[in-house]
């Protein structure tokens, strides 16, 4: 692989007791991706993100970060923003970010600084120098992200980065998270919400119980899940064009139509065809590839 | 010391220096100390000037006798008719029917009946219309038999028959050329001012530390900051800034109690007087900052474990108490430290480390403790020390990861693996 290698899990296990939490998974993140780790509630993500940061030891299996087994000076290019998170309650907010920014060795007046610039840029200048728990909840998630990237790391992993947030603080963190990636970050983070998925990640790694379930580019892994069949809006009798094998009509027999169609027909083909009959008109036309969402559900209920 | 811990150091030494609770512990209660002092001497002094001089009188106005203005009596003996200066009080009735109705109508408050064989037995009835323990006394009747069959003696033979020794005890144990005068109850207010300093000091600052390690659990900002150090660099920080602020702490009680001892030294106040006489010296001071040190350790290592594996504020002091009601036994014990410095109980809970803090503190400022015993306790001290120490941070490691759910005993043999 010619692309930089950020993270290298190799066959790495975690037990907890008689409990295998996390079973003999491979992956990697390259440098400057946005990488997804999906799974359900309970799937083993937690435990493979604090055995990436070296919180936890695996009990068998090889984890190269950053070049290499993680040391004290690797760490310090790394954020982590953990799942159900929170910040000292009586502490100043300013006060409690330079002091974890000076903890990941950013000097104390740069430290400052630079708090101050991305308090300003989250519109929360104004509670700089009030104490944490007079913060909302959403204010404070916005905080703890931003200390996650105040010492300019290389490489941040964040677990369920968006969960309880608002529609307009969800694009308030996105685009922080998009900026660090633009600035040559790399990215790990879980999330349920598969639509930021498609949108943010460049690969995913999909675990249930402990095992790795897909593993690969976002697209490659929807077009894999692909059917052979198209999606069409518009007017005509679908069921005559040639290479349809059958038409499901969806959304209550409304003019959305699903074409399944014969193994050696393409959908140029029926689209060619479609644009040289008379009597139809189109309005949409794509691909039926599964939206990430029916490709976590049909996993997880493949392997119930 | 390590950069992590160095950053943590000074953050917690910062943070929990501005607690209120801490503020009000070192300073707030010397100073509630100081008033309650001044304050007992201005009121004493208040007294003092108007009381009068007779010593008989001083005596009626002794507070037991508070609840009785007047009573009467009735004397079968035939020795005591006649009240002379206590007729202010005492009435004296021919017979029982006539102090009866006296004390319906309400003119008496009690009376006595004094037996005929009194001289004999001493017996005295006392009738009350009910029970009330302030009217229980024997003082009025007390005063009347004293006076009278001490009467022809002079003042001062009369003091003596009423408090006939004033005892001063030389303790040659404790100062062999026997110049050091030893006072029962100023060794015991120094011992448990010692003791007790010792004790909440490392008690205040090592709940600091649970409670700054269970929040960073509840808040799970526990993760963050190991995702970036050792885990022991973290708890090494908080133990280190903790125990310089106990320290601090100590240093300013035992400047408050020399300096309230030299403003004392003119006062009347008995136990206080003994105090101003009394200066540490420089080695027992020594052994006293040897044991808070090792002594802090020790709790601050099993407070460490105890709120790594406790899951909140509620639950981490009850756990705490496995470590803690040990530590203060030899608290209970501590008129055998008075009596016997040297005895073998003292000297045994002065060598087992749970308890050798407090013991040996006991010890030191009552008497001088043979070198060994302070070397094999401290040698003792210091290697459960390095065991809790490094107990400590391997549960930490662990412990700190488990949010919400406290492990049970046989969980334990796994949180110490890893």
């Amino acid at each position: 692989m010619s692309q930089q290698v950020a993270i290298q899990a190799e066959h790495i296990v975690k037990n907890y007791g008689d409990f295998r939490a996390v079973d003999d998974l491979t992956f990697e993140v390259y440098a400057g991706e946005v990488f997804a780790m999906l799974g359900p509630n309970g799937s083993g993500k937690t435990t493979t993100m604090r055995m990436i940061l070296d919180i936890l030891k695996p009990d068998a299996g090889r984890i190269a970060v950053l070049g290499g087994p993680l040391n004290d000076a690797a760490k310090d290019r790394i954020g982590y923003l953990p799942e159900e998170r929170g910040l000292y309650r009586n502490v100043r907010v300013l006060e409690m970010m330079v002091y974890l920014a000076t903890l990941k060795g950013v000097p104390r007046a740069e430290a400052e600084r630079r708090s101050l610039a991305i308090l300003e840029r989250l519109e929360l200048s104004e509670y700089a120098r009030k104490k944490v728990n007079e913060l909302s909840k959403g204010m404070q998630q916005k905080i703890q992200f931003a200390v996650t990237v105040l010492h300019q790391p290389d490489l941040i992993i964040v677990d369920e980065p968006f969960s309880g947030l608002d529609p307009v603080n969800t694009l308030a963190l996105k685009d922080l998270l998009m900026e660090f990636r633009a600035g040559g970050g790399t990215v790990v983070m879980s999330t349920h919400q598969m639509w930021q998925v498609e949108e943010m990640c460049d690969r995913l790694l999909m675990i249930h119980r402990g095992r790795q379930q897909l593993y690969g580019p976002v697209d490659d892994i929807r077009k894999r899940y692909a059917l052979h069949a198209i999606i069409v809006e518009g007017q005509g009798d679908w069921a005559k064009l040639p290479g349809v094998q059958r038409v499901e009509l969806t959304e209550n027999g409304r003019r959305r139509a699903l074409l399944h169609l014969q193994d050696a027909a393409t959908p140029d083909e029926v689209l060619a065809a479609i644009t040289a009959a008379p009597d139809m008109t189109i309005e949409r036309f794509e691909l039926a590839v599964p939206s990430l969402n029916d490709i976590f559900i049909r996993v997880v209920e493949e392997h119930r | 010391m390590s950069r992590h811990m160095w950053q943590v150091f000074l953050y917690e030494l910062k943070r929990n220096v501005r607690r209120k609770g801490f503020l009000f512990a070192t300073f707030g209660i010397p100073l509630i100390g100081y008033a309650l002092f001044f304050g007992y001497q201005f009121i004493t002094n208040l007294n003092d000037r108007g009381a009068p001089s007779s010593p008989a009188l001083e005596i009626l106005q002794s507070s037991q006798f508070q609840g009785i203005t007047k009573a009467g009596y009735v004397d079968l003996s035939g020795h005591f008719a006649d009240p002379g200066d206590l007729s202010r009080l005492l009435i004296p009735y021919a017979d029982e029917a006539s102090a009866q109705a006296a004390l319906q109508a309400g003119s008496i408050d009690v009376y006595y009946v004094i037996a005929p064989d009194f001289l004999e037995t001493g017996d005295v009835a006392l009738y009350m219309p009910q029970f009330t323990l302030t009217k229980a006394t024997d003082w009025p009747i007390r005063q009347l038999v004293l006076r009278r069959l001490a009467s022809g003696l002079d003042r001062d033979t009369y003091a003596r028959l009423l408090n006939p020794v004033q005892l001063r005890e030389i303790n040659l144990q404790r100062d062999a050329t026997g110049a050091t005068e030893t006072n029962f109850d100023a060794d015991f207010a120094i011992v448990y001012v010692f003791a007790l300093a010792l004790m909440l000091s490392v008690f205040i600052t090592n709940g600091y530390l649970m409670q700054t390690v269970i929040e960073e659990k509840e808040t799970r900002l526990i993760e963050v900051l190991i995702s970036g150090m050792r885990p022991t660099h973290l708890l090494a920080g908080k133990i280190l800034a903790l125990g310089l602020l106990g320290l601090a702490q100590i240093v300013v009680w035992v400047a408050a109690i020399l300096l309230l001892a030299r403003l004392a030294a003119g006062s009347a106040a008995p136990a206080l007087a003994v105090l101003a006489n009394f200066a540490l010296p420089p080695t027992t001071l020594i052994v006293l900052l040897l044991y808070f040190v090792f002594g802090y350790l020790f709790f601050a290592a099993a407070y460490g474990i105890v709120s790594a594996v406790s899951s909140s504020m509620q639950e981490g002091p009850q756990l705490a108490v496995i470590f803690t009601l040990p530590a203060v036994i030899p608290l209970y014990f501590l008129p055998v430290f008075i009596s016997a410095p040297d005895g073998p109980l003292a000297v045994a809970l002065s060598l087992i480390p749970v308890t050798a803090p407090l013991s040996m503190v006991m010890r030191v400022s009552l008497i001088a403790v043979p070198a060994w015993q302070i070397v094999l306790s401290l040698a003792l001290l210091a290697v459960i020390d390095g065991f809790l120490i490094w107990l400590a941070g391997r549960v930490f490691r662990v412990g700190t990861l488990l949010a919400g759910k406290t492990p049970k005993l046989r969980d334990l043999p796994k949180l110490v693996r890893g």
